[in-house]
C-alpha cells in the first residue's frame, strides 16, 4: 500500500493547487490535510464493517479515478483497500442468501400462474397466465375456512400460553421457594420427547366421552373440536415461552414491583399491571415464536381432526387436500401454499426487529 | 409489604377508595395476598403444572406402561398381558412386526463385522440420525453465514433480514409442498437437473437415497433460517468495543472471528444446534409431504405408521416412541456432557 501513496499524494496536490492557482501557500498547506487523510486510512486499512461503513460507494476518501477499465478500477482499488474486497464478499453473499432463500417462492408462483395441465419445465417463466388459479383455490376446497381455522387455533394456544406461562415465568423469575430448579428442568424435559410419544394416550383421551363436555361438542369428545389442538400444542409450545418470561420479569428492578405494592396493587394486579407491561418486548416475542409454532405446526394438526374443515381442521389438510384421489391439481397447490404463508410473511415484517432484539435481550444472553 | 392488613382497615387509612385492596376486596384476593411467597409460586405455577400433566406428563407414563404390553392384533382389546421388555428388544433385533425397521443390525463374522438386514436407509433409526447429523451440519455453517451477513449494517438491512428469515416462519406442509413439486417429475425442474448432473435415478421420490437428499435440502432451506436467528440473537449481544481494541492490536479478519466472535457466540451456537437436533430427530412432516414415509422412513414415521397403518400394533408403536425419546435423550446428554465447561452454555 506504502508504494502507492506517492502518486495518490501528488494527484491530490496537483488537485488543490489547481483549485487554487493563485496561492501556493494555501496548496501547501492543503496537501497536508490529503497526505493525513491518506494516513489515517492506512492506518485503519485492514479494517472491514465498522458500522455504517459497508455502504457501497459511499467511501468519501476515494482517490481520482484514472482513466481505467472499471474491472480493473476495481481490482486496483480492491488490492489498495482490502476493505473494497471483504465488502464485495459480503454482497456476493448476501446475494446468494437472497437467491436461495426467495428462489422457491418465486418459483412456486410461477407455478401457480400457469394453467391447468401445462406444468412442465417452469423454471424462470409461467406457461401461461392464469392468475385465476387464486380464485379457484377457494372454490375448489373451502380454503378460506381451513385458514380461518389454523388462526383460532393459532391465537387461542397462544393468547394461553402467554397467560399461563406469565403466571409460571413470574412465580420463577421473581419469587423464591423449594424445588425451583427441579421444577423448572421438569419443564425442559418435555421439550425433549417427540410428539409421537404423546400422542396415543392423548388421542385416546380425546376419543373418551365425557360427561361435562356433551353439551359443547355433541358426542363428549375433543376430537374434531379445536380443543384437541389447542391443548397439545399449547402445552409443547409452553417451555419455551416460559423460559423466554422468565428471563424477561426476572430483570424488571425489584423497586418498582414495591412501589406498586405499597401504593396498594395487588399481587396479580403488580403481575399484571406492572410486570408484564415493563416486559413488553418479551412477551411480543414469546407471543410471535408461539403464534408461528403453532401455526406451522404439523404432527398434531395433520392427525387430531378428520381433515373435515367443519371439524376444524387446520391449514395443511387444505393444502394436501388438492392431491386428491384421481387428479392432482399442482398449480392450486402451488397458489395455496402461497397464500399460506402470507400470514406469517406479515408477522414477520412487523415482528423482525422485536424477534431478533426479544432473543437477544431474554433467552439466550444468560 | 402490608399484606396483612385488614382489608376494611382501608377506610381508615385516610379513605383511600381507590386502591385494589378495598375494590376488589373479596375473599379470594384477600387469601392471595396473605400467602407466604412460596405457597404463591405454587399457586401460579398450577394452572402450568396442570395442562402439562394432563397433556404431557400423564401421556408419557401411559406411554411407557403400553410399551410394556403384548400387542393383539384380534380381538376388541388392542393391547394384551405385560411381557416387559419384549418390545424393545424385538425393535432393537429387528423383529419387530413394522413395515420399516428400527434397525436391522447383526454381527457378521468379516469386515466390517456388521450386516444390515436391510438396506441402511430403510432403518428408521440411521436414517433419522444421519438427517440430523447432515442436516444440522449445514444448517450451522450456512446459518453462521447468513446471521453474520444480517448482523452487518447496511441500506434495506431491515428487508434481506425478512427475506432471510422467512423460510423459518414458512408451515412444514407448505416447505414440504413446494420441494415435493420442485423434484415432481412432472411438474419441477429439480429432478431433471440432478439426473443431468448424475445424482439422481429415474423416480427420485420413489428412491430411498433420492428422497433423503431431497428431505435433507428441504429441511437446511427452511431451518437454516432458525439457526440464523439464533446466532444473530447471539453476535447481537457481543460488545461493539471488543472488535475495536482488536483492530487497534492489528487483529487480522480472521483472528477477530476466531478470538471474538465465536467463543462470544459459542454459548448461543450450542443451544440453537441442541434445539435444531432435537427437532431434526422427530422429523415427520416434511417426509409425510414430500416423499412419505415408505421411502424414507424416520424414526416418528414408525410409530405412526404402527398406530395408523391398519396393523394395530399400538404396544410397538409406543415402544418406537419411547425409544426415539430415549435416543433424543441420549443426543441431549452427548451435548450436554461434551459442552458443560462452556460458559453460559446449556443452562
Amino acid at each position: 500500500m506504502t508504494d502507492d501513496t506517492p502518486p495518490d499524494r501528488s494527484d491530490r496536490a496537483e488537485q488543490s493547487a489547481e483549485s487554487d492557482p493563485g496561492n501556493h501557500d494555501a496548496a501547501a498547506t492543503e496537501e497536508v490535510p490529503a497526505h493525513w487523510h491518506h494516513a489515517r486510512r492506512m492506518t485503519d486499512g485492514g479494517q472491514p464493517a465498522k458500522e455504517g461503513d459497508v455502504l457501497i460507494g459511499e467511501e468519501s476518501d476515494e482517490e481520482a479515478v484514472l482513466d481505467r477499465g472499471p474491472f480493473e478500477r476495481w481490482a486496483s482499488k480492491a488490492i489498495k483497500n482490502p476493505e473494497r474486497a471483504y465488502k464485495s464478499m459480503f454482497y456476493t453473499a448476501t446475494i446468494f442468501f437472497l437467491l436461495t432463500t426467495l428462489f422457491p417462492f418465486y418459483w412456486l408462483l410461477m407455478v401457480a400462474l400457469t394453467p391447468e395441465g401445462r406444468q412442465q419445465d417452469i423454471i424462470l417463466t409461467p406457461n401461461g397466465f392464469n392468475p385465476g388459479a387464486f380464485i379457484e383455490v377457494f372454490e375448489v376446497l373451502p380454503f378460506h375456512w381451513y385458514m380461518f381455522n389454523s388462526f383460532v387455533i393459532a391465537t387461542a394456544s397462544t393468547v394461553i400460553v402467554l397467560v399461563i406461562g406469565s403466571l409460571a415465568g413470574y412465580a420463577f423469575g421473581r419469587l423464591d421457594f423449594r424445588g425451583k430448579l427441579p421444577m423448572m428442568l421438569l419443564v425442559l424435559v418435555i421439550s425433549f420427547f417427540p410428539p409421537a410419544a404423546f400422542f396415543i394416550p392423548l388421542n385416546d383421551l380425546f376419543n373418551t366421552s365425557v360427561f361435562l363436555l356433551e353439551p359443547i361438542t355433541g358426542d363428549g369428545t375433543l376430537y374434531n373440536t379445536p380443543g384437541a389442538m389447542v391443548l397439545p400444542l399449547s402445552a409443547i409450545f409452553m417451555p419455551l415461552a416460559i423460559f423466554i418470561l422468565t428471563t424477561f420479569y426476572a430483570q424488571i428492578p425489584e423497586g418498582l414491583e414495591d412501589a406498586a405494592r405499597v401504593e396498594g396493587t395487588t399481587r396479580l394486579g403488580a403481575l399484571f399491571r406492572v410486570i408484564i407491561p415493563l416486559s413488553a418486548p418479551g412477551v411480543a416475542t414469546a407471543g410471535v415464536l408461539t403464534f408461528i409454532a403453532v401455526y406451522n405446526e404439523f404432527f398434531f394438526s395433520f392427525l387430531m381432526t378428520d381433515g373435515q374443515p367443519e371439524n376444524w381442521a387446520p391449514l395443511l389438510e387444505g393444502i394436501l387436500g388438492y392431491q386428491g384421489q384421481y387428479e392432482v391439481l399442482y398449480h392450486l397447490m402451488a397458489a395455496s401454499s402461497i397464500i399460506g404463508v402470507i400470514p406469517v410473511a406479515i408477522l414477520v415484517v412487523v415482528a423482525q426487529e422485536k424477534i431478533v432484539s426479544g432473543l437477544t435481550a431474554g433467552g439466550l444472553k444468560e | 409489604m402490608a399484606t396483612d392488613t385488614d382489608p376494611e382497615g382501608g377506610g381508615i387509612f385516610g379513605g383511600e377508595g381507590e386502591t385494589d385492596r378495598d375494590r376488589t376486596g373479596n375473599a379470594v384476593v384477600n387469601w392471595m395476598e396473605n400467602l407466604s411467597e412460596a405457597a404463591y409460586a405454587y399457586l401460579l405455577l398450577l394452572p402450568a403444572t396442570a395442562l402439562l400433566a394432563l397433556i404431557a406428563f400423564y401421556p408419557l407414563v401411559m406411554t411407557f406402561i403400553m410399551s410394556l404390553q403384548e400387542d393383539r392384533t384380534r380381538g376388541l382389546e388392542p393391547l394384551g398381558g405385560f411381557v416387559g421388555i419384549e418390545n424393545y428388544v424385538n425393535i432393537l433385533t429387528g423383529n419387530a412386526r413394522l413395515a420399516r425397521q428400527f434397525m436391522d443390525v447383526t454381527m457378521s463374522t468379516s469386515f466390517p463385522f456388521i450386516e444390515f438386514g436391510v438396506p441402511i436407509l430403510q432403518q428408521a433409526l440411521f436414517v433419522t440420525l444421519g438427517f440430523a447429523v447432515i442436516s444440522v451440519f449445514f444448517e450451522t455453517i450456512i446459518g453462521f453465514g447468513q446471521a453474520y451477513v444480517l448482523d452487518q449494517d447496511f441500506r434495506g438491512r431491515r428487508w434481506v433480514r425478512v427475506a432471510i428469515i422467512l423460510p423459518w416462519a414458512v408451515p412444514i406442509v407448505i416447505q414440504g409442498m413446494v420441494f415435493f413439486l420442485l423434484f415432481q417429475p412432472e411438474v419441477g425442474f429439480g429432478s431433471d437437473f440432478m439426473q443431468w448432473l448424475g445424482v439422481f435415478g429415474a423416480d427420485p421420490l420413489a428412491d430411498s437415497q433420492d428422497s433423503f437428499i431431497i428431505v435433507l435440502v428441504a429441511d437446511i432451506w427452511k431451518s437454516a433460517a432458525f439457526m440464523a436467528l439464533l446466532i444473530l440473537a447471539g453476535l447481537q449481544s457481543v460488545d461493539r468495543s471488543l472488535y475495536d481494541v482488536a483492530r487497534v492490536a492489528g487483529a487480522s479478519p480472521l483472528q477477530r472471528f476466531k478470538m471474538i466472535t465465536l467463543p462470544l457466540v459459542l454459548p448461543a451456537l450450542l443451544v440453537a444446534m441442541l434445539f435444531r437436533t432435537m427437532d431434526a430427530m422427530r422429523v415427520y412432516g416434511l417426509i409425510e409431504s414430500t416423499a412419505g414415509c415408505t421411502t424414507v422412513p424416520s424414526l416418528t414415521c414408525l410409530v405412526v405408521e404402527a398406530m395408523f397403518g391398519g396393523t394395530r400394533i399400538y404396544a410397538t408403536a409406543a415402544a418406537v416412541a419411547f425409544m426415539t425419546a430415549l435416543v433424543i435423550g441420549l443426543i441431549i446428554s452427548v451435548y450436554v456432557f461434551f459442552f458443560r465447561d462452556t460458559e453460559g452454555g446449556l443452562s
